[in-house]
């Protein structure tokens, strides 16, 4: 069994890496598709990118490292786009491309950084270690509980942050806890997925999920069942064909979105 | 202070760089000027990334980069578009699975050939320092069809980015109007995809246009004010770049110097424009709509 797993899945650590953020990413995914946040994703996978390499750097923990840069990306975003004149969509474009460059003007900088470029940018699944699955098995249930735990609120505030504001709930308290909440899943996804593609996961299972039901709770268990197949999937993949396991993972979710989407509207038709 | 912006560039590769990077920096100011009025900041983005597979094929079997990196932007391009027209996915969903499927793919094909992670790095982040003659006019080329292309629409255009509906009123033809602008946008990212890198491309190509948006009034001042702006972060940055690198044995990669020079414009503008305001409050002159995207 043990045996089969290995040459299936190349290692334990990474099966449970990738089913861990698959099922994280799937359920916080269903939010980012109703609240309209696929691009805000993206930016905070990019700009906290320098965070990695500062982190690496300095030598603190990676993940904590990250985490910190990634509550000031959050705050710069929020801020830019506050200001007049600067819309929010360029808002995330700017900090977006800025925070990248950072990481690379300090990846460029620095001789003789350990790990290389290409490894943050697209993963390195196979080299995560247990301390990375534990940690990552935390922040996901933390990240799970909160969203289960404030549920109809955050639904409501997606559809209606009127209605959720007259009811006497802070919107902007909310809004900020979800925010926090998808920086935390982006940061935990990175070891496995890298920057870039860390967005396939919380953008394209919940995409696929959309299509197939209605309802929110039943959208979020299909996402977080296809982030998981698709996570396990796409590394077996990988370990067959030897390519890169994140950009695989991103493929295959890639495909499954598009056979949705026209399985779906061939069945509207019919 | 002018030695250091002009002594770079006594150096032949240099000239040439400086030559690509206000080259560069004048397209992008000038077609970020319609991708910030149209919002198309994520459709930019995504075409930065979708070229990369085309690239990364065309390295692998020793085409013409351009013309993998054209291909595939079209191709994501109408892939883009399918998605879209499904009922129940929004465009901003549509855009990142593309996004991330084809840079996959792009990744797949890279890490199935050797020299990985030399080829990942060169593709992501170009070389501009490198960049040859034919390059340079093959940008001054896209530069010449863009704004010829910007001049003849620039009408329609600007009346499709404020008032849709009335610009399907008066007959225009709008979808070939975006076709055009998406197929423009994905012209510039494959034209700085190999001097400035695919990623970050869509800095040069958002940042101006959003500095110029915060101090001008009409879209023709736009167009002066972003142009000159990603000439200027280009010349600046190179500078910078050079600088540290000579002077102070700290080597910072040229692509990714322009690009947070350019940002440094960009804040300092900003600010800038928040203190004057704070001296000097002006009435509104826009309606702006709220966040939606960051906090809807």
């Amino acid at each position: 069994m043990n045996g089969w797993l290995i040459t299936t899945f190349g290692s334990t650590e990474a099966l449970t890496q990738l089913t861990i953020t698959g099922l994280v990413c799937g359920v916080v995914g269903v939010h980012v598709i109703l609240r309209r946040l696929p691009f805000l994703t993206m930016g905070l996978s990019h700009a906290t990118f320098p965070g990695l390499v500062l982190a690496g750097l300095l030598g603190v923990n990676l993940l904590a490292g990250t985490m910190a840069f990634g509550i000031v990306v959050v705050v710069a975003v929020v801020l830019l786009g506050a200001v007049d004149q600067v819309e929010s969509a360029s808002a995330v474009g700017v900090v977006t491309a800025a925070g990248f460059a950072l990481g690379v003007v300090l990846v460029s900088a620095s001789d003789g950084f350990g790990r290389d470029l290409t490894a943050y940018l697209v993963g390195s699944v196979a080299s995560v270690s247990p301390a990375d699955v534990a940690v990552t098995a935390v922040a996901g249930a933390g990240v799970v509980a909160l969203l289960a735990l404030f549920h109809k609120e955050l639904v409501l505030g997606a559809f209606d942050p009127g209605a959720l504001a007259a009811l006497g709930f802070r919107v902007m308290a909310l809004d900020l806890a979800m925010l926090v909440a998808l920086e935390v899943t982006v940061v935990t996804a990175l070891p496995a997925l890298g920057t870039i593609l860390a967005t396939s996961l919380l953008v394209a299972p919940a995409a696929t999920a959309r299509l197939w039901t209605d309802g929110v709770g039943s959208a979020m268990a299909l996402a977080a069942a296809l982030g998981v197949a698709l996570g396990a999937g796409g590394l077996a993949l990988s370990v067959a064909f030897t390519t890169a396991a994140g950009a695989t993972v991103a493929l295959l979710a890639g495909a499954t979105f598009a056979v949705s989407v026209a399985a779906t509207t061939v069945m509207r038709r019919t | 202070m002018i030695r250091f912006l002009v002594d770079p560039f006594s150096a032949p590769y240099l000239q040439r760089a400086l030559l690509e990077a206000v080259l560069l920096g004048v397209l992008s100011g000038l077609v970020g000027v319609h991708v910030v009025l149209r919002r198309l900041t994520f459709l930019a983005d995504t075409a930065t990334h979708t070229v990369f597979p085309g690239l990364a094929i065309a390295f692998a079997t020793g085409t013409s980069l351009f013309l993998g990196a054209l291909v595939a932007g079209l191709l994501s391009a109408v892939a883009f578009t399918l998605l879209d027209r499904a009922r129940r996915v929004t465009s901003d969903a549509a855009l990142a699975v593309v996004l991330t499927s084809f840079f996959g793919l792009g990744v797949v094909v890279v890490s199935r050939t050797e020299r990985y992670t030399a080829d990942v790095t060169g593709l992501l982040f170009g070389h501009i320092l490198t960049v040859d003659v034919a390059t340079i006019v093959q940008t001054a080329g896209v530069l010449a069809l863009v704004a010829l292309a910007l001049a003849l629409t620039h009408k329609e255009l600007v009346l499709r980015s404020f008032d849709e509906g009335a610009a399907l009123a008066l007959g225009y033809p709008v979808a070939r109007l975006d076709l055009l602008l998406n197929v423009v946008v994905v012209l510039v990212v494959v034209a700085s995809a190999q001097a400035v890198g695919t990623v970050l491309t869509v800095a040069l190509l958002i940042t101006p246009a959003a500095t110029a948006r915060l101090v001008c009034r009409s879209v023709e001042q736009m167009y002066v004010v972003a142009a000159a702006v990603g000439a200027l972060g280009g010349w600046l940055g190179l500078a910078v770049s050079y600088e540290a690198s000579i002077h102070h044995g700290l080597r910072l990669a040229s692509g990714a110097t322009i690009v947070a020079t350019t940002t440094a414009i960009f804040v300092l503008t900003a600010l800038g424009r928040w203190a004057w305001r704070g001296l000097r409050p002006l009435p509104r002159t826009t309606a702006q709509p709220p966040p939606a995207a960051v906090l809807p």
